[in-house]
This record gives C-alpha cells, structure tokens and sequence, in this order.
C-alpha cells in the first residue's frame, strides 16, 4: 500500500484578478522506502503541491481534492498537525532563513524532540548530537552550541535536516534543498539524503527544477507544467523514451544535450590583460577580505571565455572589475595597450560604450519604472549616438536582434517573464554596439528551457556582430558547451585556466576535479546508476 | 475537477476591490471636499471671515449663524471654511519644504556614502537630538512669528525624517543591477541619481509624507494657539481655537468647529496615507 495518496489535488489562490489555479487535478501516489522526484520549472505548481500535502499553504489558498496518508485523511488542521513533524517533515530551499538566528544548533534538533516527545532537556540534548552524526556534521559534539552564521550554507542544510528527522518521520518533503548551495556542496546533500533512503528507509520527495540532481537520486518522476502531471514514470523510462512533448522539450534542455556551442580559434589576438590583478575589501573588525588576489588572464578577440566558481570565489568581482564598476587595489587590467585604470574622460567613455555587462537577476537588473523600449533606448541618446526618437526607433530594431515582439516595447518589467527582462538586459548591453560583452550568471535564475534560447541568442549574436563573451557561471556543464577557453577560480585565486575540451578531458587541479564530478548531469546520472 | 469534493473554501470571496482603495477613496473623498470649500470660499462662506458685528456676538448657532459667532461677532462659519485654505496650503508648503531638503540631502549621502554620507548623516543626529517642536519654536522665535517662518522652520527641522528614510532607501536601491548597469553603461552621476534612483525610492516617501501632513497641520494650529503661527485676525483655525478659549464655557462653537475641521482634513490624510501604503505593499 502506498505511504500516501494524492488523490485530485487542487488549490487556487484569491488574487486581486479572481481566483488562480496553481495545481490542477494532481494526482500521484509514494511507495514506502521510495525517492520521488517532482520536476518542473518555475509556475508549475512542484512547490504548491508539497506544501499542500504539510497544510502550509497560505490562508488565501483553497485546497481540493483529498490527500491519504497511511491510509488516513489528511483533511482539516488537526489531521494535518497530527502527522506534521512526527510523521511527515520537510526541509527548504534556503536553509539561512529557516533557522532562528537566536537558537544554537543544539536546540534546533532538540526543539522537535521536547515538543513532540517530551523528552528533558538533557535527553533531547543528547538525541540531537546523534542526529548531527548521522547528518555527517563533523565534529558534531562541538558545534552544538554554535549559532546559525558561524556555518556555511551546507552546514545549515544539514541542520535543517537533522531537525526534520528529529522524531524518525516515515517521510521527508524536500522542497529545492540544494538550489541555493554549490555544486559541490550540493553533491555532499545528495549523497547524504540517498543514504538515509538506503539506511533507514526514509520515504522522499524531491522537488526540483534540476533534472539532473532528480537524475542522481531518484526512483520514480512525476513531470508537473502548469499546475497539472504530465507525465509519471521511472526516473529511467521517463528520460530515455518521454512521451509527452514538453518533457523532451525539458529533457533537450538539460545543458549536458545541448550542441556544442563553442568554435576556438586558430590564432588568437589578445583583447584584455589582466595583470597580478588583486581587490581587497577592508573589513569592520580591521581585516582584510582577499576578493581577487593575483589573477593573471589574457582574454582573446573574439573569443568566448568562460569563468567557473563557486560563491566566493570572487569570480563576479573579476568581471566588475573588468567594467570598471570596482576599482582594483593592485595590478592592472590592460585594454589594446592601455590601463582601464588610468582611463579618464573621452577615452573612459569610448571604453563604457567598448565593454558592456549583462546581470544576472533579470527583475533586479532593469529600472522597474522604465519601458523595454526606453531601457534599450537610453544609452544611445545618452551618449549622443541619436537623438531620442532616433534612438527609440533603434530599440526596436535590438529587439527583434534579440527575438523580443515589437509588441512588448511599452511593458515595464513587472510584465515581462525573466527570459524577456534577460533579452531587455542584452538588448541594451548591445545597444552601444561593445566588442565585449560581460555575461555574468545571466541564465542562472532562468528556467532550462528558457536557459537554452538565452545562450543560443548569445552564440548567435556572438558569431553576427563579432562579440567577445565573458561568460561567468557556477555550472560547469553550460561553460563545457558554450565557452571556448575556461578559468576556474577558487577563494579569490585563479585555479587553472584553459582550452575547455583540454581542461575538462584533463583537469590539472584536485579542485577542478571536484568540481566537474560534482555537476548534476542527468545523462551521467543515469550512466552512472545502470 | 470530477467527482471528488473539496472541502469548504476556507477562505471568503476576493475582496471587489484591490486592498486599501477604499481608504484611499474616502481618504481623498474628505480632501478633495475641503480644497473645493477653500477654493470656493467667497461663494460658500456666508459672511465676511473678519467682519465684525458686535451686536451678535456670542451668538449660538442658528439659522441665520449655522456655527454661531465668537466674541467679536465674527460667522465661525464663514472663519472654518476661509480657515482652510491656511491650514491646507499650510498642510503642503509644511510638507513639501521638508520633503525637498530631506530628499535631497538622502539621495546625496547614500549614493555617494564615505566622507560625505558620515558628515551629512552627523548632521542629521544633531538636529534630531534636540526635542523636535521646541526647535520650532526656538527658531519661529528668532526669525518672528508668521507662517512663512513656521514653514521655514519646518524645512530646517523636519527634512531629517525624510533624509534618513531616503538615504536607507537609495542604499538599498544602488545595489541593484540596474544602478549598476547605469553606471556600467556610463551615465553620470546626476542622471542616475535622478533617472534610476530617485523614481524607485518615492514610494515609501510619499506614504510618509501624507501622514506627516497632518502632523504640519496640528502643529502649525499649535503655534497659531500660542500666537507664534498665523496672525490674528486671520481666519485660522488654531488661532481660532485660541480667540475662543477664555469662553470655551459659555461659548463652547467657537472651540468646537474649528476643531472639528481640523480632524476631518487630518482624517483624510491619513486615510490617504493608509490606503496608499496597503495599495503599494500589494502590488510591490
């Protein structure tokens, strides 16, 4: 029998514009001992759908349909509080905000244990150190009294789980835990909630939008767009033979089936040069953060060059740097011979309007009071190129460039999806007409389809207009397609640099090793478990 | 949906309107009836606001009176309603002075930050150290009594509240990529303080401003009551609230309706104030 039903989920939330459905009729069933895997892309009603089965949904909500566990109805508050935390847990995507900064590790996991059990203080003190033991929290005896900000994101995830497994639940909710983490952080999460299912049966469900980490974890996939299921089945059965189309639309997606996307050169000519680059931040107790320190890069004409880290691996401050939105403390970025640094007047202009930067959150990017058109329009008048009207004619002809409606022109932000704001972003990134362009994790809070039309209009745009590409991401997966030549960064360092095909066929760092094992690739994935 | 049936919505039916409209309505409603009675003073108001007529003075409100006279046999009704266009104009020159140095000096400090953002910001906790209605005084003391100092005094003492509110604003606002993407793109700094910045910080100032209109009002009827504000004999309503004191006993309209005035406008401008602050958090 299954561990739980669902049986015709619905819930629609109220809204200024009448009722909205967000799940529609979704029904699926979890099989005790199983990880199962709910896969969709953002507004497709994964998240809605797990939170409905906890009852955490907002009051606005109006749920339907009817929701078994173990055979018993999970209808009303006290069905649902009956089984929340003790029978069922869950765990969230950023575990930062689901920890009470005022409490210590020690009494998160232990909080659940007196409130449910009843158990002393000293009872439940000791429960909870077991739990961080078996959660793999090195030194656990240790850290109890820490507080949340002296652990990394990681360490707070797996606190977060520990206090979900507090009173032994049958199942565990995973709601995107591993969205916000690094890959190789991410790796750590995964493997560790594979063997708690190994070890002690847990039941899951694993909401993602990745399919690749879907890919490394789960037994069965259900495929949710639009608020409905769309397809079930065997994480196997489901990406080798899809039936319905969406799913291989989704599946075509994943940046390890994209084309290669990358053309090195036969003979390079230098653009930039980056020399014993280093930014030091001084910090309020006096010390220094190292950001970048001692980067030494050359970036070629024409070419697509990737950088690879992780946070904090001051990869974005490379980039700002080359912009000149931040100032280096020491060394020099070199421009056809000149010193960015020492750039001032005409000649700082002229390198504005040479060097341009995409962002990467698409909403946070553009001035949420300015139209598509007047965004795309306004470094032209600005710099003299045209004058308004000329330029706003000129906008409209970058968003065709960038396959954006004519008809979208008077929308402001708010209205637009994140792939049309990233399209605004490049559109005006483009409308001083650079030779570089910065791309920095402009598809990394994109949906994977939406991902894949970004960097086919890159490649496109690259190879039409004669563009160098800066392209800065954490995923190892999309820089093998797209770039020509990659750097990996670590802790403000420069790792290694090199031709992509060389570098990822033959890693020279430990690091670079990591990093590569550690993408969620849904295709190695499967290799990996046949 | 087919054959399985949902519980009760817990939830009642989507409110018809969008949350805080009908503050706002009501809020604006009472306004706009006051500016519409300021503005038409000379047709709505029944006598002359400074005519005297000392045989009826005193008189309690009657049909020839509706608000009765004071001590001077002046119409308190005909005083209320020229009153308004001294508090209202007060309401927004009291505001907007302020509002003009505050948001000025917030934008300034908090773009630039470092060096300028300490001085600027030390400057504001001197001024916000010294008990805020007493500096007023203090400096309509020196400067002589009338409106047009109070307003001045106003713009020297109130711009703080609107200064720190903004430069916590423009902090949050200038870290966003689209300042970033300004200044990438090589804009100037005037154009992004006043083209990307200034629009995205306007909202909670505005809120704030509509709350801080009421607080002009009754602190320059305040002023008027201590004869620091508007002068007699002008028609205004703490100075009217001040000619009626000694007989608040026998002459208890001459307090009253004036007072009454006064809360109404206020009402409406803190309804206004609240429906836009709901409107904006839900649409935000």
């Amino acid at each position: 029998m299954s561990l739980v039903s669902v049986q015709g989920l619905s819930v629609t939330f109220a809204s200024d514009k009448g009722p909205v459905a967000a799940v529609r009729n979704v029904s699926f069933d979890l099989n005790p001992g199983e990880i199962l895997g709910i896969v969709g892309e953002s507004g497709s009603g994964k998240s809605v759908t797990c939170r409905a089965l906890l009852g955490l949904l907002p009051r606005r909500a109006t749920v339907g349909g009817r929701i078994l566990y173990d055979g018993r109805d999970l209808a009303g508050a006290a069905a649902i509080q009956a089984v929340r935390g003790r029978e069922i847990s869950m765990i969230f995507q950023n575990p930062a905000s689901h920890l009470d900064p005022l409490m210590t590790i020690g009494d998160h996991v232990a909080e659940p244990l007196r409130f449910h059990f009843g158990l002393s203080a000293a009872e439940a003190r000791a429960e909870a150190l077991k739990l961080l033991e078996s959660v793999r929290i090195r030194d656990a005896a240790a850290r109890m009294d820490a507080w949340p900000h002296q652990l990394s994101g990681g360490m707070k995830q797996r606190v977060l789980i520990a206090s979900a497994l507090a009173c032994k639940p049958r199942l565990l909710l995973a709601d995107e835990p591993t969205t916000a983490l690094d890959v190789t952080v991410q790796a750590g999460i995964l493997q560790l909630l594979r063997d708690l299912n190994r070890e002690s049966g847990l039941t899951m469900a694993l909401v993602s939008h990745d399919l690749g980490v879907i890919a490394e974890i789960c037994d069965r996939v259900i495929v949710m767009r639009g608020g409905e299921v769309i397809e079930a089945g065997l994480v196997r059965d489901v990406v080798t033979n899809p039936q319905h189309e969406y799913t291989r639309l989704l599946i075509g997606a994943q940046p390890g089936r994209l084309p290669q996307m990358a053309e090195p050169q036969e003979a390079p000519a230098g653009l930039f040069e980056l020399k014993d680059v280093a930014v030091h931040f001084p910090t309020r107790s006096g010390g220094m953060v190292r950001a970048v320190d001692g980067v030494n890069l050359s970036i070629h004409k024409g070419e697509c060059f990737g950088i690879v880290g992780e946070s904090g691996s001051g990869k974005s401050t490379v980039a700002r740097t080359i912009v000149r939105l931040i100032t280096p403390t020491g060394g020099r970025v070199m421009f056809e011979g000149k010193s960015v640094g020492d750039l001032a007047g005409a000649d700082l202009t002229a390198y504005r309007r040479a060097v341009q930067m995409v962002f990467q959150s698409p909403f946070d990017s553009l001035n949420p009071r300015m139209t598509a058109q007047q965004t795309i329009a306004e470094p032209i008048w600005r710099h003299g190129l045209a004058s308004k009207s000329a330029a706003m004619a000129r906008a409209l002809q970058l968003m065709d460039m960038v396959e954006l409606p004519r008809s979208f022109a008077t929308r402001r932000p708010r209205a637009l999806s994140g792939g049309q704001c990233q399209r605004v972003g490049i559109a005006r990134a483009l409308a001083l007409s650079p030779r570089l362009l910065i791309a920095d994790e402009v598809t990394s809070a994109l949906d994977v389809t939406v991902q894949a039309q970004i960097l086919r209009l890159l490649t496109r745009l690259r190879k039409e207009r004669d563009l160098t590409v800066i392209y800065i991401s954490h995923d190892l997966t999309v820089v093998r397609k797209f770039c020509d030549r990659v750097a990996v960064f670590q802790g403000g360092r420069l790792v290694e640099t090199g031709a992509t095909a060389d570098l990822f066929a033959s890693p020279s760092t430990g690091y670079t090793r990591d990093l590569i094992a550690a993408a969620p690739d849904m295709d190695q994935a499967m290799a990996e478990r046949a | 949906m087919t054959d399985v049936v949902s519980p009760a919505p817990v939830h009642p039916a989507a409110p018809r309107f969008r949350h805080g409209t009908i503050e706002a309505a009501l809020g604006a409603a009472l306004l706009l009836a006051w500016l519409i009675a300021a503005f038409g003073a000379g047709v709505f108001a029944p006598y002359d606001p400074n005519a005297l007529d000392l045989v009826a003075m005193l008189t309690p409100p009657d049909a020839a009176h509706w608000f009765g006279t004071d001590h001077l046999g002046r119409d308190v009704l005909s005083r209320v309603i020229y009153g308004a266009r001294i508090d209202i104009w007060m309401g927004f020159a009291g505001v907007i002075a302020p509002l003009a140095v505050g948001v000025t000096v917030g934008l300034i400090a908090g773009y630039f930050g470092g060096l300028t953002d300490t001085i600027l910001m030390r400057i504001v906790d001197i001024t916000v150290a010294f008990p805020f209605f007493i500096l007023v005084i203090a400096i309509v003391g020196v400067l002589g009594p009338g409106l047009v100092n109070y307003i001045i005094a106003l713009a020297l003492v109130a711009w703080v509240a609107y200064a720190r509110l903004v430069r916590a604003e423009v902090l949050v606002v200038k870290r966003l990529e689209y300042v970033q993407a300004a200044r990438a793109l090589g804009f100037s700094d005037p154009v992004i303080i006043l083209r990307h910045v200034l629009p995205n910080v306007l909202g909670s100032i505005t809120i704030y401003a509509w709350t801080d209109a009421v607080m002009v009002i009754l602190a320059g009827a305040s002023l008027g009551f201590l004869g620091l504000g508007a002068q007699p004999p002008t028609a205004e309503w703490g100075v009217m609230i001040a000619d009626g004191q000694p007989y608040v006993l026998q002459a208890w309209w001459i307090c009253l309706f004036p007072g009454i005035a006064m809360v109404t406008l206020s009402l409406g401008f803190i309804l206004v104030s609240d429906g836009l602050s709901r409107r904006l958090r839900v649409s935000a």
